[in-house]
């Protein structure tokens, strides 16, 4: 049997039917399973991230819980360290401080004045603020002084003097003429 | 044989044709191909929108989370700077130098032919400690004396601390007699300067605290100065 030819009005109409094929498959994969295919890998993606940022967000969690059990002593200490700043300006509660406690140890007149305030240069102790403080005292006996200054470093933990002086006086040789030159950590408030 | 005429042929010939339409053949191949088409994507998006749940859903445990790990985070880098803060000032702290227990030494060197006109003492740039001494030695050698006083100082300053130099800066003797216990006695008068290191010569000896403890107690005592 012999195949029969096409003729050209059916050449025509399968030329048209490919066409629309190609037309539909075309507008198939880029208009509709295209976006919703790159929607469904852009989702994905995203749920992955998320899922990985909670799953290291939870991790992180717990890593702060630990910090916070292992730095207990160190805030506690911290802020023991804190409380050893008093309200206010340090001009104002420092002087009067250091008057009384050299008073409570029978060294009166001292009197104690700011000679330069200043930063610390370390990041870590951005929040305090170093003051230097000339402490006079004209008239003060050696062994009370060292009973003071002892005092003073045992229960100051902040306070380091940099410098002594004692001279002495010498209409009154039981006395000397003391000037302590002391640094102090403050917080800064 | 019976001849058999097709009066319809041409009938049956349009039937044939119409039936084997290309164009209606193509529309109805490109339809069943359109349904396989939306099948397939209505089952995409049906999968897509299972896929739009589980980020709906994990989109609200991260909101859930988020606030609460900006704050951990907050916390954290706080406490890291409290932690390097403490350590920072524990450091200070630890690495004070105790004038107190120096005074002592002074005061239990000092003997009594000697009077210390002045001490300046500082804590130099690298630490060291600087300390200059003024006074009178009355004696019969009064620079023996003096020198005396020189070596003593040097040997308990050792005992405490490190790279102790106790030098003499001026010393000179006195044309004026001094009274020493009613007895006129020739004096000199000397500036000795010591520098040492407040670091404990060894460590495993004694410790900061003891030594603190120590001192305050010598300072209790009256100084024989």
């Amino acid at each position: 049997m012999k195949p029969k030819r096409l003729n050209k009005d059916q050449i025509q109409k399968i030329f048209l039917s490919t066409l629309g094929f190609i037309a539909l498959i075309y507008c198939y994969f880029t208009f509709f399973l295209g976006p919703l295919n790159k929607s469904r890998v852009t989702m994905i993606q995203t749920i992955g991230d998320l899922q990985a940022k909670t799953a290291s967000s939870k991790t992180e969690l717990r890593k702060t819980a630990n910090l916070e059990q292992q730095a207990k002593e160190a805030t506690g200490r911290y802020e023991a360290l804190q409380k050893t700043t008093q309200d206010g300006a340090p001009i104002a509660w420092f002087p009067p401080k250091m008057r009384a406690f050299f008073s409570d140890h029978r060294i009166d007149k001292a009197s104690a004045r700011l000679e330069s305030s200043s930063d610390f240069k370390e990041p870590e102790l951005s929040d305090w603020i170093k003051d230097i403080w000339a402490i006079e005292m004209p008239e003060s006996d050696y062994s009370g002084l060292g009973r003071a200054i002892a005092e003073l470093e045992n229960t100051e933990p902040l306070l380091s003097l940099q410098r002594v002086v004692i001279h002495a006086v010498p209409e009154q040789p039981q006395f000397q003429q003391v000037s302590l030159y002391a640094e102090t950590v403050l917080f800064k408030k | 044989m019976a001849l058999q005429l097709n009066l319809l042929h041409e009938e049956f010939k349009e039937e044939r044709q119409r039936k084997r339409d290309p164009l209606k053949l193509g529309l109805i191949g490109l339809g069943c191909f359109g349904v396989i088409l939306f099948l397939y994507y209505a089952w995409n998006a049906y999968g897509t929108m299972k896929i739009r749940g589980q980020l709906n859903l994990a989109q609200a445990e991260w909101a859930k989370v988020e606030p609460q790990v900006t704050a951990a985070q907050k916390r954290a880098t706080e406490l890291h700077q409290i932690i390097d803060s403490t350590k920072v000032l524990d450091a200070r702290i630890e690495n004070r130098f105790y004038w107190a227990p120096f005074l002592s030494i002074i005061s239990q060197s000092v003997a009594p032919n000697i009077q210390l006109t002045s001490l300046d003492g500082t804590i130099t740039d690298n630490g060291t400690i600087s300390v200059s001494l003024e006074g009178l030695a009355a004696a019969r050698e009064p620079r023996a004396a003096a020198e005396e006083l020189r070596q003593l100082l040097s040997e308990q300053l050792e005992k405490h601390y490190s790279d102790v130099k106790v030098t003499f800066k001026n010393l000179e003797d006195l044309d004026t007699l001094v009274d020493l216990a009613g007895v006129p006695t020739a004096s000199a008068r000397f500036v000795m300067n010591m520098i040492f290191n407040p670091k404990p010569p060894d460590s495993s000896k004694k410790s900061e605290p003891a030594k603190e403890n120590q001192a305050k107690e010598n300072m209790e005592k009256p100084a024989a100065k």
